[in-house]
């Protein structure tokens, strides 16, 4: 591929959209074979576009296993099933002769540890394994994490020292740490974490604990004319080293009361990572020299060129040039242990660091963004997904803390205000930052503002669901001290995610989904996969149609799952549950909405009409189901949900799979006593539904999910006024179907596929296509007559409540004249 | 007890006569008694044992609460059918043979060798003896390579049994269905499934049949450990003991030795219960003294993910039967369970039910402490994943078709379905398929001959 190396800052979304939407149409014709999803990706192409992209993978994959040399390993002892397992068979390790009380297993080939979960280590064990190791599964018994270059990196971003990584393993495993990774852990960590980029007192510092690192740097032909001759002559000034100290996270436990306490140990609030990385925190010495803060992303891309990727870190105790921001949280704001942990973790020596925390829908990331925002206590800019969650950020803002309200704006396409004053909060979305075409004057002014000053934090909602060109653009145009990536799934089917590590720092915690429902923080979900069978007419046009796109709708319109969904939500409505219905299709979402006659929201419904449905679907007992498309998948807060219905889906996506889990996981009554949350995902029989189906759910099931498998709802064929029941009815949907261009088998498009970045978000239509067909068609010609026989459920919600008494009896004026005209008339 | 290969039901297909050829070795009796009734007709018989007249079918089954009625009738359809009583007008009573030689004065458990064996042979020496032998058996099923290769004999046996299948002389044997499905037994039945093959092959080669019974029964009986004369047995016992020395079954150190030592399989035979759950795992269990230990050693996760702690071959071997394995440590192997290896399983003849049984009955400790030992999620995708490819039912049936009118036609169909035996008519082709066809026959013709007195009457 040739370099573009210009497409960074005007072209990029251009090119974003051309190439994400080739990988969507690629998707579906992918053949299904493989259904167990593999974790490990290839490379990302797109990454490589661009020159940064190329740096950073170079960096990356400096260190895989692979490139580790082959030590003089024994000779394996092969016997007569060692072929089934073909490298990977390590019998021939020595187990420790107390291994029984160990937890660990290590793969000397793949960096993949396996933790026996019922072995008294095993709390130890997983505190310190998710610090140094990505989890790839945690299911009841066994788990399985995996060291990466990348986990690495966040082990030793948080402070830990690898020969203190090595010991706790040593002393965890059931087998001696094996050389191979001995020596990945040390060439990893041996550049990753050496640099930093302090901010102090507004000037940029490269600091390092190794002052044979930083001589390294200086002699660097571009870093080493950069540096800020000190008063001291040779520039590298020494001193201690960061400690916590008294710092303390709003919140937690200490902040209740002990703040003022003198704690001799440094005051460490919380423990980090158990008995096991107690020890690790203790660095002794620090050593830095000053860089001009105009060069500071040409070194930060000149380390990274050599092979070692800076951390930044913001000293925000000693920045006196931002000016503060008066908020703090609300006493009643408690914040749970998981959510200490992650944030002890950011403020670890007393400075914040970037980084991504995994939280699970529902387990409270807003609370671990503000808590993180009130601790630095500068300026700060949130950036959300939609207008819809912006507006929710800000009301969980002032939920929660004592900020002046005036103090948090919003920019949206329909808001654009300033905060008074010095110091203060802005909420958007990453359309509205990054879009740099069309842009209003308004909106033009406001990003000035935005541009023009320093922030102290940057909180990105839902990192995932944002390409990393998007996040490049919005890294830069933002000058900010410190940024916070949240999400509730780090991955990505197209993979754009890898370098998101560098772009916004390490992931600095991950929550085990099981813990937190077992401890009631997120609800207890019971996973059900609905098999609806095809019905044969449907299943022969499924077979005939060659258009990939038509045999989505086929199986998506399949009468069955229709008579399922009918089923699953008369079921769920009389046992009292709120329920939302997902499809990703839209003509099926209004298909199955108007024929069952609910209410439902997509992409092209007007805001307003959006907050009226879900204010109805949360106070109005009338309104129990909603059908949602894709736009509902994240930052939704419908805590009134405690049933989940998927009829279509993005594919093979396991993101999604999550974040539409993630919908149900906050449920208010999840402390009921034997509550159980539904999830229920339809999927048609001997389809390629089935296929996506079990590669969507892989992320679900390595987090310890079991989806049931149901092949038959007892009693469907009792349910009264079941549609679709005949075959003439059945051939009539088929006929229907079967009228619908293959435009109407697509998905709604990706918000964040980048297709919709340059125009306003949610506004659909500036794109062309050109079809074929007749002219009868375009006047109206094929539809026999307009009648309207399912009638939006949106439009009585519009009714209600709506029309005063005044406008009231004219009507029924009106309709006693109209009647008494046509009396007369007769 | 006995799997779907034959095991020791095997017998009760034998003739009467057999029987009471059996019954004359009190060890036999016995090996019967303890291994193939079911406890209440155990009782019926010890009730029977000392009494001397016949007893009352009725007060007998008065000894049986009336909800147990299903007990009841299994009981005494066993002893029916292995001829341990005799019926004269609802009286019973035991089979005099039967009786005689169950109250037991007799010297038929073998005759422990008196003098002193110069070399002292240790338990758990005849342990290890016995599941090399058998583990190569099974070893060679699988088709992995092991240091001890079965004996010709033993090949030949598998073949005989159907368990291998060799195309060709001098090629290699390879499994069959029927041995995927043996491998997935437990080790008790297994052990049995080799007899009985052995004991059909023995009337082969003209080998007394109640002789070979006779001592198989015996071994049941035997102490582990204790050496046994050879002297006091038949020649044909005597031909025996070299083939059961391949199957690991006794041990004895030349074939010109004049004492044997059964093995822990040997003992084991006729035990009532299981209880060792399979070869490997009651050796294991009998050499680390902590019977826990050796019993159950496979996770099986709601991912999917399958992990065994276990480093025996065989345990692998037979695991990699319907698992993908990936990762092995010096204790423990992981894999798991996909769509395609539960297939590739079920081409090979194994069933769900097998592998869901396997996977049962050798769980680790910590899954049984859970209320449902399997993940019930992971259990029915198994078995969905088996039902996925049995989608054609067959019906054997008849075919009507060439009626002469419509009429006929559909009044056979309306005829057939009052019957309850239509299956699928076609009125456009007139031809309907049918699962009996003797009534419809006769009905048919009755029909034909009504019409054909009727032209008559009409023309009179």
């Amino acid at each position: 591929m040739p370099p573009k190396r210009k497409a960074g800052a005007a072209g990029g979304t251009a090119a974003v959209a051309t190439t994400s939407a080739a990988t969507k149409r690629s998707r579906p014709a992918t053949p299904a074979v493989d259904v167990d999803s593999s974790d490990e990706y290839s490379g990302d192409e797109e990454i490589e576009n661009t020159e940064e992209g190329r740096a950073i993978s170079k960096a990356v994959n400096a260190f895989s296993l692979d490139l580790v040399p082959k030590g003089n390993d024994v000779i394996a002892k092969r016997d007569s099933v060692s072929y089934i397992f073909n490298k990977q068979d390590f019998s021939y390790l020595k187990m420790k002769l107390d291994h029984e009380s160990r937890p660990l297993w290590i793969n000397p080939e793949s960096g993949v540890i396996v933790l026996e979960s019922f072995s008294p280590l095993a709390g130890q064990a997983q505190d310190f394994l998710t610090t140094i190791a990505e989890p790839l599964s945690r299911p009841t018994y066994l788990h399985e994490y995996k060291l990466t270059p990348h986990s690495l990196y966040a082990a030793v971003s948080v402070g830990l020292d690898p020969n203190d990584i090595i010991s706790v393993m040593d002393r965890l495993s059931k087998i001696p740490v094996p050389p191979k990774i001995i020596d990945f852990i040390k060439k990893c960590t041996s550049s990753y974490g050496k640099v930093k980029l302090v901010l102090k007192e507004n000037r940029y510092f490269v600091e390092s604990s190794d002052p044979a690192m930083l001589q390294r740097l200086l002699q660097d032909p571009v870093i080493g004319p950069l540096r800020v001759q000190g008063e001291g002559g040779s520039g590298i000034t020494k001193e201690k080293a960061p400690q916590m100290g008294a710092l303390v996270i709003p919140g937690t436990r200490n902040a209740a009361g002990a703040a003022n306490v003198n704690n001799p140990k440094g005051g460490r609030p919380v423990e980090v990572a158990g008995d096991a990385a107690e020890d690790l925190f203790n660095s002794d010495a620090v050593h830095s020299f000053e860089i001009p803060a105009d060069d500071v992303e040409t070194v930060q891309k000149q380390c990274l060129d050599l092979g070692y990727p800076v951390l930044e870190e913001y000293d925000f105790r000693n920045d006196r040039k931002n000016a503060n921001l008066d908020m703090d949280l609300k006493p009643q704001a408690q914040i749970r242990s998981y959510q200490e942990k992650s944030l002890s973790k950011m403020f670890g020596n007393g400075r914040a660091k970037s980084g991504i925390i995994v939280l699970p829908c529902g387990a409270g990331k807003t609370l671990v963004g503000i808590t993180a925002a009130c601790t630095i206590k500068k300026s700060v800019v949130v950036l959300a997904t939609s207008s819809m969650s912006v507006v929710q950020w800000r009301q969980e803002f002032i939920k929660w803390t004592n900020i002046n309200p005036d103090a948090i704006a919003i920019f949206t396409s329909e808001n654009k205000e300033k905060f008074r004053g010095d110091a203060g909060i802005i909420v958007s979305t990453y359309s509205m930052v990054t879009n740099s075409r069309n842009r209003s004057h308004d909106s033009q002014k406001m990003m000035d503002f935005l541009q023009s000053r320093e922030w102290g934090l940057l909180i990105l909602d839902e990192v995932h669901v944002v390409p990393a060109q998007i996040f490049r653009k919005v890294v830069h145009s933002i000058a900010t001290h410190s940024k916070l990536g949240l999400t509730a799934t780090l991955l990505r089917e197209d993979d754009k995610i890898t370098d998101l590590n560098f772009l916004i720092g390490p992931k600095l915690y991950e929550a085990n989904w099981m813990e937190l429902a077992e401890q009631g923080h997120i609800a207890k979900v019971q996973c059900a996969e609905v098999w609806c069978p095809m019905t044969p007419e449907f299943y022969s046009e499924y077979l005939r149609e060659q258009d990939a796109r038509k045999k989505v709708l086929h199986y998506i319109m399949n009468p069955r799952k229709f008579q399922a969904t009918q089923f699953l939500i008369d079921y769920h409505e009389k046992r009292g549950d709120k329920i939302i219905v997902f499809s990703d299709n839209v003509y099926a979402l209004k298909a199955y909405a108007l024929k069952l006659n609910k209410a439902f929201i997509y992409g092209d419904t007007p805001q307003q009409e959006r907050l009226r449905i879900l204010e109805n679907f949360q106070l109005n007992d009338q309104v129990n189901t909603i059908f949602l498309s894709k736009i509902g998948d994240t930052s939704l807060d419908l805590p009134e949900a405690t049933c989940l219905i998927q009829i279509s889906s993005h594919y093979g996506s396991r993101r999604q799979e999550a974040q539409r889990l993630g919908r149900i996981l906050r449920a208010k009554r999840r402390n009921d006593e034997g509550f159980n949350a539904f999830f229920y995902s339809l999927v048609s029989k001997d389809t390629a539904e089935m296929y996506y189906s079990s590669k969507r759910q892989a992320f679900l099931v390595d987090q310890g999910y079991a989806f049931k498998v149901i092949t038959h709802l007892q009693g469907i064929e009792q349910l009264p006024s079941l549609a679709y029941a005949t075959v003439a009815e059945r051939k009539e949907l088929l006929a229907e179907v079967m009228l619908q261009n293959s435009e109407a088998g697509q998905q709604e498009g990706d918000d964040f596929d980048g297709a919709k970045l340059s125009y306003n978000a949610g506004r659909k239509g500036t794109r062309y296509r050109r079809t074929t067909g007749k002219l009868s068609e375009l006047a109206g010609g094929d539809d026999m007559a307009y009648i309207e026989y399912n009638r939006s459920r949106n439009k009585d919600l519009k009714g209600k409540g709506q029309s005063s008494a005044f406008f009231k009896k004219m009507h029924r004026e009106n309709e006693k004249r109209r009647k008494e005209q046509n009396a007369l008339k007769q | 007890m006995s799997g779907n290969i034959r095991g020791f039901g095997y017998l009760e297909s034998l003739p009467p006569v057999t029987f009471r050829r059996l019954y004359q070795q009190p060890a036999t009796a016995l090996a019967i008694f303890r291994r193939m009734l079911p406890n209440l007709a155990k009782t019926i018989v010890t009730t029977l044992l000392y009494n001397e007249t016949p007893v009352a079918l009725g007060d007998l089954e008065a000894l049986v609460r009336p909800e147990s009625y299903r007990e009841r009738e299994d009981a005494f359809s066993k002893l029916r059918r292995l001829h341990i009583i005799t019926e004269n007008n609802l009286d019973v009573s035991l089979d005099p043979v039967f009786k005689k030689n169950f109250r037991g004065d007799h010297h038929s458990f073998g005759v422990p060798c008196n003098t002193e064996d110069k070399k002292k042979i240790t338990v758990q020496f005849l342990d290890n003896y016995a599941t090399r032998q058998f583990e190569a058996i099974l070893h060679y099923m699988v088709g992995t390579h092991n240091e001890v290769k079965p004996s010709e004999g033993v090949i030949t046996l598998l073949t005989k049994g159907g368990l291998m299948e060799r195309y060709g002389a001098g090629s290699q044997a390879t499994i069959t269905k029927n041995g995927f499905s043996f491998l997935l037994q437990d080790g008790n039945p297994q052990v049995w499934a080799l007899l009985i093959q052995y004991l059909e092959m023995a009337e082969e080669l003209g080998m007394e049949q109640t002789d070979v019974l006779h001592f198989l029964l015996m071994l049941g009986s035997l102490e582990l450990g204790q050496a046994y004369s050879v002297n006091t047995l038949t020649e044909t016992q005597k031909l025996m003991l070299a083939d059961l020395r391949d199957y690991g079954i006794v041990y004895q150190r030349k074939s010109s030795s004049d004492r044997f030592y059964p093995t822990r399989l040997a003992t084991t035979l006729t035990s009532e219960s299981g209880g060792l759950r399979s070869a490997s795992a009651s050796m294991s269990s009998a050499m680390v003294k902590d019977a826990e230990e050796g019993k159950g050693f496979i996770i099986l996760e709601t991912n999917y993910r399958v992990y065994a702690y276990t480093n025996s071959p065989l345990q692998i071997a037979v695991l990699n039967l319907f698992v993908k394995l990936s990762t092995r440590y010096p204790n423990l192997v992981s894999g798991r369970i996909s769509r395609r290896s539960i297939q590739e399983a079920i081409k090979m003849g194994i069933t769900a039910d097998q592998v869901i049984d396997y996977l049962s009955s050798h769980a680790h400790p910590q899954m049984r402490k859970s209320l449902v030992t399997l993940p019930p999620t992971v259990v029915d995708q198994i078995r969905l994943w088996q039902i996925e490819g049995e989608r054609m039912k067959t019906t054997t049936g008849f075919l009507f078709k060439d009626f002469h009118s419509t009429q006929e036609f559909e009044e056979v169909a309306k005829y057939a379905e009052e019957l309850g035996v239509l299956k699928w008519k076609k009125s456009a082709r007139r031809c309907m398929f049918v699962t009996r066809h003797e009534q419809i026959a006769d009905w048919l013709k009755r029909r034909a001959s009504a019409q054909q007195q009727q032209p008559k009457k009409a023309a009179a």
